[in-house]
């Protein structure tokens, strides 16, 4: 019973091949493109997978709980659109925010409820929410889009802030947007990896009737990681908005659902509960923004890069499948 | 008189690592005969009927179907020589209709394009109804809606369709109330008027006196007797064949029976406990120190006591444990009352089989492991290194994943995890299932150590030895209430089957 030596520990862990294949992915490019391995264009790589590693962050909580939320593109676009006009409409930048925020957050709530005492399989209370909250937002802006800027009433003191969040750089050089997937990729990875609420989650989605049996209150643990989804789902529209800074509800996000679990899946996690790990889900972030830059960069069209993804998603999991039952029989 | 049997066993084996489930079984099967098979848990007669359904293949001895030595060897060659085993477990497609599910192994052979005409389907499944007696069902109702009894008749209507020369019917009227056992009663012997072969396996005794004309019985896999079912057959003849006379009385092991005069006030006190159409009116208390048995059949309602107690299931009457009152359907209150279970199906409803040995040690007691929210990770390693040592739990690993570990080793860490919240009741349900000896040995020592320093112990068991010889009391259920209580040396396997087998609509 004594430590495992660091090699076995590292050769151990389930992370270990889709690490692997971000290697071998970064090193073929650095080869074949000459642009790949500067810094400003790693760190634009960062910037653009930020708001879908935020997301997936949270998805990780969700599927490790056994549940599933296709609400979060829906939730990207109210909650971002939300921020934006209560900015427009000349609200300070933390009320805005915080209203944004708690937007999501609810709609986690109300995820997290059906899922649980309304005995709803998440998969179809969520589908319900994708189409309400989405509906919520073409009503609230009357399907107009919402541009953040001072000559539609912003504060300037206020936008310039708003800005720096989706635009700056922190010391001039890293992309805030990557600050905050940094930031939230830390929390996520401590909270689930350290916590006793993280504890839960796992043991609530590995078999939620043990769970009930050791003494947790399966449902509440799954209402929180619909809630932390909602938020993190929020703090991802918030910042598009503030990046672009602007917003349709027809349009933004749409399908951005499918590319979080995507992620999420490439890193791991099972769709069935109980696996996952936030490294994972990074590295899952990473390999699917690698491939599109690097698709970018070598030229390939954007028809086709939607086809590499698609087998790129496949390949992954079937490795992972395939390798864990051989280990298994 | 006697007919040639239709099946006969004859010397057949059959052998499990470490057990051996059937050994050298003689049997025959003759037409126009209901022959019971009886036997307590794991006497043989499942591994029996699976041999007869082509599930299982012995390892010695021969069948032979009409007097000819014959193999077994998939479930289709023994339904085609006419053997049809309805289990206790029913087999219905729910989402078909009862005409539908007669006729499913007929359609199931139709090529794929074949016209399907849904009336005839129901004028053939009708026909079979009406000579089972059962004109009143409808082959057009969904089975959904049917009751346990219907769909049981629905199960041996597609059996006797497929023209069954042998039905073999498991533990039938586990679920059937009296008039609806009396109604499959008339089904049974039409059957055997009609020249079918039935064996009917059955826990209820005074069932099988009313029915059989044959009786065998089976113990430790072995055939014990085969008599005729005469008027002087009593269920006295019956417990004593199957209990054996070489039975280990409750004197031989006294230690247990001491404690008893030590015992203080009660941990756990249940008034009026009830789970509608399960129990009901279940009273009793478990003291400190004791270890109170609870047996019965199958069917008793001891299997859902433990879950009515721990609050996994809603339940009417009152739970005190230490004079304070648990709230119904609250594991964590049960827990924080100061209870531990440790369920039945351990791999299911036990183990957290997909997470490490330290991480099932310590998750009914996370609060104890915390130090500003945040896992104390090596306070949990060494609380469960503690664990492991001390019950002689062998992992290599305290990462290791519970699933790849033996029943022994997984009920061990269960039973730590139920420990490591300093409980004053421990609640087991099957604590042996599936383990094997040695391991067995090892979970009634800590049981008994445990009881020694205090704790209060309720044990929930199929097996009657281990119900025999661990506890120093024993409640015995039958039909849903508390058939009987029994101490000391009034423990004995026919007093407890006796109690087990008084069902409430034969005693009246």
């Amino acid at each position: 019973m004594s430590r495992p030596s660091l090699w076995s520990r590292i050769a151990g862990r389930k992370e270990l091949g889709v690490f692997l294949a971000l290697v071998v992915m970064c090193v073929f490019l650095s080869f074949s493109t000459s642009s790949f391995l500067s810094s400003i264009n790693l760190l634009n790589v960062g910037r653009q997978v930020s708001l879908l590693g935020i997301m997936a962050v949270g998805m990780t909580f969700v599927l490790i709980s056994g549940e599933i939320d296709l609400s979060v593109g829906s939730t990207y676009a109210l909650s971002g659109l939300g921020s934006g006009m209560l900015i427009v409409m000349g609200w300070g930048l933390v009320p805005a925010l915080m209203a944004g925020l708690m937007l999501g957050a609810s709609i986690g709530l109300i995820n997290g409820l059906l899922s649980t005492y309304g005995r709803l399989p998440s998969l179809i209370a969520t589908l319900g929410m994708l189409s309400i909250v989405r509906g919520v937002a073409l009503l609230m802006t009357d399907g107009q889009p919402v541009t953040v800027n001072t000559r539609n009433g912003a504060l300037p003191q206020v936008l310039e802030k708003f800005e720096f969040m989706g635009q700056g750089y922190l010391f001039g050089l890293v992309p805030m947007q990557l600050v905050f997937f940094a930031a939230v990729a830390l929390l996520g990875w401590l909270v689930l990896s350290g916590t006793a609420f993280g504890f839960r989650v796992f043991a609530v989605g590995g078999s939620a009737k043990a769970a009930r049996v050791s003494g947790i209150h399966a449902e509440s643990v799954k209402i929180w990681t619909f809630v932390i989804m909602g938020l993190l789902a929020a703090l991802a529209g918030i910042l598009s908005m503030a990046f672009l800074p602007s917003g349709q509800a027809g349009r933004t996000g749409l399908g951005l659902e499918l590319d979080v679990i995507a992620a999420v899946v490439v890193g791991g996690a099972s769709l069935s509960g109980g696996v996952g790990t936030v490294l994972g889900t990074v590295l899952g972030v990473l390999i699917i923004g690698v491939l599109r830059n690097g698709l970018v960069l070598q030229g390939v069209s954007p028809f086709t890069q939607e086809v590499m993804i698609g087998l790129v998603i496949i390949i992954a999991v079937a490795i992972d499948k395939w390798s864990t039952r051989s280990r298994t029989t | 008189m006697t007919k040639k049997p239709i099946i006969e066993l004859i010397d057949v084996t059959k052998k499990y690592p470490g057990v051996v489930a059937m050994d050298t079984v003689s049997i025959d099967f003759r037409p126009s005969e209901v022959h019971a098979v009886i036997g307590e848990n794991g006497a043989g007669k499942s591994t029996m009927m699976n041999v007869l359904s082509g599930a299982i293949q012995p390892n010695g001895g021969v069948i032979r179907v009409d007097g000819k030595d014959t193999v077994l060897p998939t479930p289709l060659a023994s339904q085609a020589a006419g053997i049809r085993v309805v289990y206790q477990e029913l087999s219905l497609c729910w989402n078909l209709s009862v005409g539908e599910n007669v006729m499913l192994p007929e359609l199931a052979r139709r090529n794929p394009f074949s016209r399907l005409s849904s009336m005839r389907a129901g004028h053939a499944a009708s026909s079979v109804l009406k000579r089972l007696g059962m004109e009143g069902l409808d082959p057009e109702t969904p089975v959904a809606e049917l009751s346990v009894a219907q769909q049981q008749m629905v199960e041996i209507a597609r059996a006797v369709n497929q023209n069954a020369r042998m039905l073999v019917l498991d533990e039938p009227n586990s679920a059937l109330s009296p008039a609806e056992s009396e109604k499959l009663f008339e089904v049974v012997r039409g059957l055997r008027s009609e020249g079918v072969s039935v064996v009917y396996v059955s826990h209820h005794l005074q069932e099988v006196l009313a029915l059989a004309d044959r009786i065998s019985v089976m113990r430790d896999g072995r055939l014990i007797t085969s008599f005729d079912n005469t008027a002087e057959t009593t269920t006295d003849t019956l417990v004593a064949h199957m209990v054996g006379r070489d039975v280990v009385t409750s004197d031989q092991y006294s230690t247990c029976a001491n404690s008893v005069s030590q015992i203080k006030a009660p941990t756990l006190e249940l008034r009026g406990l009830c789970v509608p159409g399960i129990f009901d009116d279940v009273t009793f208390d478990v003291s400190s120190g004791e270890i109170l048995g609870i047996a019965g059949l199958p069917d008793s309602g001891k299997d859902v006591l433990a879950d009515a107690i721990f609050g996994m299931i809603g339940r009417a009457g009152e739970v005190y444990m230490k004079g304070i009152r648990v709230a119904s359907g609250r594991p964590r209150h049960a827990i924080a009352a100061g209870m531990a279970y440790i369920p039945a199906d351990r791999r299911g409803a036990g183990a957290l089989l997909s997470m490490s040995v330290a991480e099932n040690t310590v998750a009914s007691a996370l609060g104890k492991f915390t130090r500003h929210g945040f896992l104390n990770k090596s306070l949990i390693h060494k609380t469960t290194q503690t664990y492991m040592s001390k019950f002689d739990t062998k992992v290599s690993a305290l990462g290791q994943a519970v699933s790849t570990l033996s029943g022994g080793n997984q009920q061990k860490i269960i039973l730590s995890r139920g420990l490591a919240t300093d409980p004053g009741l421990l609640i087991l349900h099957e604590p042996t299932r599936g383990i094997d000896v040695g391991a067995k040995a090892e979970i009634y020592d800590i049981l008994k150590d445990l009881a020694s320093q205090g704790m209060a112990i309720l044990m929930i068991s199929s097996e009657l030895p281990e119900i025999m010889l661990h506890t120093s009391r024993v409640l015995v259920m039958a039909d849903g209430q508390i058939s009987g209580r029994l101490s000391g040396a009034e423990i004995t396997e026919e007093r407890i089957m006796a109690l087990a087998t008084r069902s409430r609509h034969h005693a009246a």
